[in-house]
């Protein structure tokens, strides 16, 4: 088992079943924002949740420019996860931007992929007439200067914060809790990554079977786009969820559990 | 004052609806539950107008997208945001900086996050400047690095280029060491039929093979006449292309020079009678080079022989020795004539190969035109040089130096 991937990935074991449930975060955060929902699982299944290279509690260290400059950088790793695990008869979980890493890691290794389970996900999200996406090139732009502006204020006001770190190492943890991703040009290289990505041509060629999570009023994944998704993935279903917003795992956990538990019981 | 807050309906009292910044509380699903005057004004909404619209929608559309995957996440793991730089959007559709700090809590049965919005103008013209200065310093430093770049490059190109030169000196030198190895092998050939040549009519002259008439006899003087003047010039030939390839080696040795000269004049005395040349010796009888004396021999021959060709008759040709350098480490064999001279744009290249001083001398003064090259390149290859100096019709002196046989 290569035990330097789990330290990579800041992987997370836990749960009393025997298949495993891998989740992925999306971009913007890191593997705390399922934990509103894995407990709900962890009787069942094997919960494995991890952070992406860059992200969260991740090795900084391991982190290279090229690797991680297209999605499929981070679908190794996944695979890599997946590998050192020996996953098989996997239920993946993706946020978002995760969606589609999960399709091109299931691309790459198909038999250890038993479910796909997309929440809020999006082939491409720059329009393409007739494709509508959501967002001009210029919104992705001014996504990228929103970051920018913020990583100023960040600067700020965690100096003070890193200086007095030794006699309040409580205050620390809450700020590497809170961010999910300190480093802005790693930052600024996944949004980029995600943003203007078009993975339309991969959604044909993956038969595992998928769940479509489509939030009510999600502007970063409208529903045009979960209906573009669900016509051209074979074997996919797709569950419109009375949650807003792009983060219903977060913003309404129960409704997200039961619309997955359901999916997976019904097959 | 959070008590009574919460009791009112709208969200708000008095003093918070008048506040220096804006305010608004938006449940999780980004419901807009209320929002003071100061916001209201800011982005140019009627009272009541923002209460129900989602959180979104008075956002621009990046900071949609980052509230999203940065704010929302944020105030929701960790229940309170710092310091946001959130591009507000107004009614009219402008964009409206604001700094946003928020806290997430419990109120009324529900999660509310609570937001107070700061308005960024000087500010933002502050922070926009920094970002500009920190791009152009990026660019900058990367057209540095490009620079740096090609500078390497170009170093390589230059070291590149150096190697070439290299490679096509050597290969010149090569050519030229072919070149007289060709010579050098040629000369030697062309000597053997000359050979054969000269024997035969020194046989016919002797009358060994029969007699001959007088016409015959004057026939056979002109072939030998011609005989050894191209056994001369292959000589030279052979000689100066057997320097060239380096395959000349000096028996070095002390050589008296006074033994050495007079050893020489014998085979110049006859020209030198017959055009009536005065010739004087002054060298010291213990003067003593150390150098091939065979090679040294030859030096001073040919010296001589130019001197004697090229000084008209009741001319004069003197040989002087002495000893050179600060600690007596040279002698020098100094070939004064009193001859026609070397005009001073052709001083320069009298040793070089195959030059000799204009064609009319050349016409009247046989020779290869190799003598004074083979000369200096013998002089040099014993640690010595042979020079020149001269002035028309007043006469040449030829300069040979060569090391000193030190007393141990």
């Amino acid at each position: 088992m290569d035990t330097s991937v789990l330290t990579r990935n800041n992987v997370r074991v836990f749960g009393q079943g025997t298949q495993p449930m891998l989740f992925a975060h999306g971009f913007g955060c890191d593997q705390n924002m399922w934990r509103f929902v894995t407990p709900a699982f962890a009787d069942d299944y094997k919960i494995v949740v991890f952070d992406y290279v860059g992200s969260g509690k991740s090795d900084l260290n391991r982190y290279d420019p090229e690797r991680y400059s297209t999605l499929s950088g981070y679908a190794e790793d996944v695979l890599d996860i997946v590998r050192a695990l020996d996953l098989r008869e996997i239920v993946f979980v993706g946020h978002s931007v995760s969606s589609m890493i999960g399709l091109l890691a299931a691309h790459q290794e198909p038999d250890r992929f038993a479910r796909l389970i997309m929440v809020g996900p999006s082939p491409r999200y720059i329009n393409d007439p007739p494709y509508v996406g959501g967002f001009d090139r210029k919104d992705i732009e001014g996504l990228l200067e929103t970051m920018e502006k913020n990583y100023i204020g960040w600067a700020n006001f965690l100096a003070p914060a890193i200086m007095k770190n030794a006699d309040r190492p409580e205050l620390s943890r809450e700020l590497e809790e809170s961010f999910c991703s300190t480093d802005p040009v790693i930052a600024r290289r996944f949004a980029e990554a995600t943003f203007f990505a078009d993975n339309r041509a991969d959604l044909p060629g993956v038969l595992v079977p998928s769940l479509i999570m489509q939030c009510s009023d999600d502007l970063i994944a409208p529903f045009d786009v979960g209906e573009y998704l669900h016509r051209t993935m074979p074997n996919s279903t797709l569950r419109v969820l009375e949650a807003t917003g792009h983060c219903p795992h977060m913003s309404h956990p129960e409704e997200t559990i039961a619309v997955i538990r359901e999916y997976l019981s019904a097959r | 004052m959070t008590d009574r807050l919460s009791d009112v309906d709208i969200g708000v009292d008095s003093l918070l609806e008048t506040a220096p910044c804006g305010f608004v509380a938006f449940a999780d699903d980004g419901t807009i539950r209320a929002a003071n005057a100061t916001l209201r004004d800011m982005l140019g909404f009627d009272r009541d107008e923002l209460q129900g619209r989602r959180i979104e929608s008075i956002l621009n559309i990046g900071s949609r997208i980052f509230y999203q995957t940065h704010f929302f996440p944020l105030v929701k793991l960790h229940g309170r945001a710092e310091e946001i730089f959130l591009l507000l959007r107004s009614k009219g559709g402008d964009d409206v900086a604001t700094l946003c700090n928020a806290v997430r809590r419990q109120r009324g049965g529900e999660w509310i996050t609570d937001c107070v919005l700061m308005r960024v103008r000087e500010r933002q013209k502050f922070e926009d400047a920094l970002l500009r200065a920190k791009k152009a310093a990026e660019e900058a430093n990367e057209q540095l690095e490009l620079q740096a770049m090609e500078l390497e490059m170009s170093e390589q190109q230059l070291l590149e280029q150096g190697e070439e030169l290299e490679r096509q000196r050597a290969l010149a030198e090569d050519a030229n060491r072919a070149k007289s190895a060709f010579l050098a092998t040629m000369s030697h050939e062309l000597r053997t039929p000359l050979n054969a040549i000269g024997g035969y009519v020194q046989l016919l002259e002797l009358g060994i093979q029969g007699p001959i008439t007088e016409k015959q006899a004057d026939s056979l003087a002109r072939i030998s006449r011609a005989h050894r003047h191209l056994l001369r010039l292959i000589n030279d030939v052979l000689n100066l292309a057997r320097i060239e390839a380096g395959r000349v080696e000096y028996n070095v040795a002390a050589c008296n020079l006074k033994e050495l000269a007079d050893a020489v004049l014998p085979m110049v005395e006859p020209q030198l009678q017959s055009r009536g040349i005065r010739y004087s010796l002054d060298i010291r009888p213990d003067l003593t080079a150390y150098a091939d004396h065979e090679k040294v021999q030859q030096i001073l021959l040919n010296l001589l022989s130019n001197a004697t060709k090229f000084t008209p008759t009741n001319g004069s040709v003197a040989v002087t020795g002495s000893v050179d350098g600060e600690r007596g480490e040279r002698v020098r064999l100094v070939v004064r004539d009193t001859g026609v001279g070397i005009p001073a744009e052709r001083l320069a290249r009298v040793f070089e190969p195959f030059v000799q001083v204009d064609d009319s001398h050349a016409r009247r003064a046989e020779g290869s035109g190799l003598g004074l090259a083979i000369s200096r390149d013998l002089a040099r290859g014993m640690g010595g040089n042979l020079t020149a100096e001269s002035e028309v019709n007043v006469g040449s002196v030829f300069t040979l130096t060569l090391p000193a046989l030190l007393p141990a």
